[in-house]
């Protein structure tokens, strides 16, 4: 029994790395948003791309985006087009900055973690899956990406020229006075671009657009705004440290580390065979194919609901709110919806692939994936882990929680091994 | 091609709710909620103060197991309970019946056999606390907070000790703590508060019945909000500041002047540039040696009631900073970087404490961005924005530069001001004490600072402060358009007169 869960530890340990990597090679246009931080390759725009300059990042390191927000511009030879985010996320890193060339697709060029994630406890992630193959021509990429000179800021104040040759997009409606001006003086919509801003977030303001006139002397907009940016830190210079009594040398223990949480891992055997016998009923009639995931995913959907609570789990605010107006006795079973996830793995999956990891914690091969090559180069498969054959269900969750993961995985075993097609029509 | 991907992407995102492929990450979700308690907490806050109850609530909010301990035995600190709060209800009140005694009769309203119940005025006082210290604690339950009532040390860089108010003791681990302990009234040296004749701000929010006289040491915020609640209710009140300037050194000096000149019509007595030497109490009556600062003739003042007023200092008492070597700077601040770190970089600390203004919006706005540090490795406070408002009636509200920092710094600047007087809705209200007054930068006409005394200054300056922010110019706020007829058009009309003209005066 124990080296059965041995074995299934192994296997989800398998399951977690290759779904990483899944994550690479689709890119970001991937609705699965679970990884704590995962790489973010250049996407293929178009069938025939094979390499495009990133023309500029839209958001920056540590930004919040949302699904729908354009992240970054891409050029290719034949167009230039805004790749949107396909969910929520945080801009970890941008490896690839603004005005790189040639980025084969499949390179990675920035991290990306999940919304809430605590990226102080983050790491960046190996780079995975093309990284060998392209690793010839990456340097070249980069020589390539190099040599791109920035004009100085010409300072001077005579008629209207461009500050400094880059181009900058306002993203926001124009202030009333910049739009004011702008329309006085007969600046066209693309001159617009090239007026430096200098305001809040890259916002053009009034003072841009005199200096841009030549009306007031160039460098003055800079020149306010630096002061500004200077005001918007807590002055913490010249502090004067008080000259403490002698600290108690003794009470300075070292901070015991916190222990690690009790979990365990609740696994269930499950056959996948009547889900591609649907598959293939659905293939074959109605021309369509719905990948393993997608039952999956539909049949946790479902096992999600109503599950019995936790042990000793905290009242929600509307449990409290309801204790308030003494509604709570009139309340039927506690139950609630659950955020499960299963893992999925092969039984048959040779464990000697798998690094021998001494720590049971998922989150730090999350945290800091293994750089097993072998394993990276392995072909990422449409359900990570999964075979045809019999799989193991698994969910690692804190003791309290036993029951209510058991239950979820009884039934999504019952789901998808006796009516899977219903999950789907 | 892109879009089309996209499109059918988003269309088997919409048939069935993203909860995507297979993953591990949702197990790390549920462990966040539900917490066992032996587990060391992801964030101890020791002071339950508008920075720790904040904060509490934020990490709260960002899944984040948290627990914030306070010793005063309810939350929201100095502001909820012997602050900001308490002090407008008073303030408020007491302008209300003020205003039924001496100017509700020109208005065509009269009111016979007006009556101060000075104890049911204290008790709306309380109901407001009350309802906003619990509603703090109703928060706390339902963002999940841990309250731990007790008062916090520390013993070790992980590890607070809580004396517990109802006694025993406890102890709490954390894998980041976060020190919002406030601040204190600064005693006045040789002047002893024993809240009863000589008292503090806390002493002040809670007279049992109105002083004949009333003297006030500092004419700065909280000194002149106190004078002209009691100055309200009936008392002789003088101020002694030693500046020569009401207000502190941020407010404007022309506008401390007005706001001088209004609260003197009002019945306040000001004393500036006056030095109080010591002062003695006797049988229920103090009397304050003051000297002029520059070199007058020196002065006994006698009052029955003093109220010490000449500002706040960070408090660490009992905290066991020493235990952990965590540093103060001279004045009493805790040492921090400008992510809120002390040197123990999983300790850090916000609010009254450390640096920066000591104010409840600052140290508000600081508790969102510390918990953002700790949680996403970045946050903001643009300590160049924050608006400070003074509630004596009118209101005095400012946000930016004020004109005698930009002379000092050299900066060309341009004003431009629009009184009450002018405007259309101050002239129907019958209340005209005032003026809007902006300060832009003389070549780019970027707003640098706006200063106003208005009866809602106060919220009149969010739209300066709003401005500020977004690096407006005098022009932008000029052509945006302003209710008729509202205060706020005098806003705009100072606008006009910045860069150009005003239309009404
Ligand atoms: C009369 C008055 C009027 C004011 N009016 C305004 C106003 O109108 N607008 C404005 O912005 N600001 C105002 N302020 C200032 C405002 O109250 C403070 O800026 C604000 O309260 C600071 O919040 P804080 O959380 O940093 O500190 P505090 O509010 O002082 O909270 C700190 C808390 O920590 C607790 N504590 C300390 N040490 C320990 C320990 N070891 N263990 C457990 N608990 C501990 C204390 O009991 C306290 O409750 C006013 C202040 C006063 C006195």
């Amino acid at each position: 029994m124990a080296s059965f869960a041995a074995a299934c530890r192994v296997s989800a340990r398998l399951a977690t790395r290759k779904l990483q990597q899944d994550g690479v090679v689709r890119g970001f246009r991937t609705s699965a948003a679970a990884l704590a931080a995962h790489n973010f390759t250049m996407p293929a725009l178009s069938p025939t791309m094979t390499e495009g300059n990133i023309a500029s990042w839209k958001v920056k390191e540590g930004e919040k985006f949302m699904a729908g927000d354009v992240l970054l511009e891409i050029e290719t030879d034949k167009a230039t087009m805004d790749v949107e985010a396909q969910d929520d996320g945080i801009m970890f890193k941008i490896l690839q900055g603004d005005d790189s060339k040639g980025v084969q697709i499949g390179t990675r060029i920035a991290v990306v973690a999940e919304v809430g994630d605590d990226l102080s406890a983050l790491e960046i992630p190996a780079e995975q899956g093309t990284q060998s193959t392209t690793a010839a021509e990456a340097p070249r990429a980069q020589s390539a990406a190099a040599p791109e000179p920035e004009s100085a800021p010409s300072s001077r104040s005579g008629p209207p020229t461009t500050s400094d040759g880059t181009v900058h997009k306002q993203s926001y409606p124009l202030l009333p006075s910049v739009s004011h001006l702008l329309k006085e003086h007969d600046v066209s919509e693309a001159a617009i671009g090239s007026i430096t801003p200098t305001g809040p977030n890259g916002r053009l303001l009034k003072g841009d657009v005199l200096a841009y006139l030549g009306m007031i002397d160039a460098n003055i907009p800079s020149q306010v705004s630096s002061r500004f940016e200077k005001a918007s830190h807590l002055d913490l210079s010249n502090i004067k440290v008080a000259k403490a009594p002698e600290p108690k040398k003794a009470a300075k223990a070292a901070p015991a580390p916190p222990p690690a949480p009790v979990k365990t891992l609740v696994t269930v055997p499950v056959s996948l065979s009547a889900v591609i016998e649907a598959q293939r009923k659905i293939q074959t009639s109605l021309g369509v194919f719905l990948p393993l995931s997608t039952f999956i995913a539909r049949a946790s959907e479902m096992a999600n609901d109503e599950l019995p609570l936790p042990k000793g789990c905290q009242p929600t605010a509307d449990e409290l709110f309801n204790q308030v107006l003494g509604l709570d006795k009139l309340a039927g079973p506690k139950v609630s919806r659950g955020a499960y996830i299963p893992q999925i793995a092969a039984v048959t999956r040779p464990s000697a692939r798998a690094p021998a990891a001494k720590s049971s914690d998922i989150f730090d091969l999350l945290a800091a994936p293994s750089k097993s090559k072998k394993a990276q180069a392995a072909k990422p498969t449409l359900l990570p882990g999964a075979s045809t054959g019999p799989n193991v269900f698994s969910l690692q969750v804190p003791k309290a929680e036993e029951r209510r993961a058991s239950v979820f995985l009884e039934r999504v075993k019952l789901v998808l091994e006796t009516e899977p097609g219903r999950l789907v029509l | 091609m892109l879009s089309q991907r996209i499109l059918g992407r988003s269309a088997v995102k919409s048939a069935f709710k993203p909860s995507g492929l297979p993953s591990v990450v949702s197990a790390g979700r549920l462990r966040r909620t539900y917490a066992t308690e032996s587990e060391p907490r992801d964030l101890v806050i020791i002071g339950g103060g508008v920075a720790g109850y904040v904060a509490a609530i934020k990490a709260g909010q960002e899944g984040m197991k948290v627990t914030c301990i306070e010793k005063r035995g309810t939350l929201g600190g100095t502001c909820l309970n012997v602050g900001c709060i308490p002090s407008k209800s008073l303030l408020n009140n007491s302008h209300l019946y003020h205003q039924i005694l001496h100017d509700t009769k020109h208005r065509g309203i009269e009111v016979s056999d007006v009556k101060l119940n000075l104890k049911q005025l204290m008790k709306a006082k309380e109901t407001s606390v009350t309802g906003l210290t619990k509603g703090v604690e109703f928060l706390f339950k339902k963002n999940g907070v841990e309250y731990i009532k007790g008062a916090g040390t520390f013993q070790d860089e992980h590890t607070i000790k809580v004396q517990l108010n109802d006694g025993g003791e406890t102890s709490v681990t954390g894998k980041n703590i976060l020190i919002a302990t406030g601040s204190e009234v600064t005693p006045f040296p040789g002047l002893q508060i024993d809240e009863q004749t000589v008292i503090s701000s806390t002493g002040a929010i809670a007279l049992e019945k109105v002083p004949k006289k009333l003297l006030v040491i500092g004419g700065g915020i909280i000194g002149l909000e106190m004078a002209s609640v009691w100055s309200r209710l009936g008392s002789e009140v003088t101020v002694v500041e030693f500046l020569d300037q009401i207000g502190g050194p941020g407010m404007d000096t022309e506008v401390a002047k007005n706001i001088q000149k209004i609260l003197k019509k009002q019945g306040i007595i000001f004393k500036t540039g006056t030095k109080v030497l010591d002062g003695e109490k006797s049988d229920g009556a103090v009397k304050i040696n003051v000297d002029s600062a520059k070199g007058g003739k020196p002065e006994t003042l006698g009052a029955d009631i003093v109220l010490v007023a000449i500002g706040r200092r960070p408090y660490t008492g009992g905290l066991g900073l020493e235990n952990v070597g965590i540093e103060l700077d001279e004045r009493g601040r805790v040492i921090i970087d400008s992510e809120y770190r002390t040197k123990i970089p999983h300790i850090r600390c916000v609010g009254d404490v450390t640096f920066g203004p000591m104010l409840a919006h600052k140290a508000e706005e600081e508790a969102v961005a510390v918990v953002e540090y700790i949680k996403k490795g970045y946050g903001h406070v643009n300590y160049g924005c924050i608006p400070s408002v003074m509630y004596t009636s009118p209101e005095v509200a400012w946000v930016g530069q004020s004109e005698q920092e930009l002379k000092k710094a050299g900066i060309k600047y341009r004003v431009g001001t629009f009184p009450f007087s002018a405007n259309s809705r101050a002239k129907t209200n019958l209340d005209t004490d005032g003026q809007v007054k902006m300060l832009a930068d003389a070549e780019t006409d970027r707003l640098l600072g706006i200063h106003i005394i208005g009866v809602n200054a106060g919220e009149m300056i969010a739209e300066g402060t709003l401005a500020l922010e977004y690096g407006a110019s005098s022009e932008d706020i000029a052509r945006t358009c302003h209710a008729h007829p509202t205060l706020a058009e005098a806003f705009k009309e100072a606008a006009m007169a910045t860069h150009g003209k005003a239309i009404h005066f």
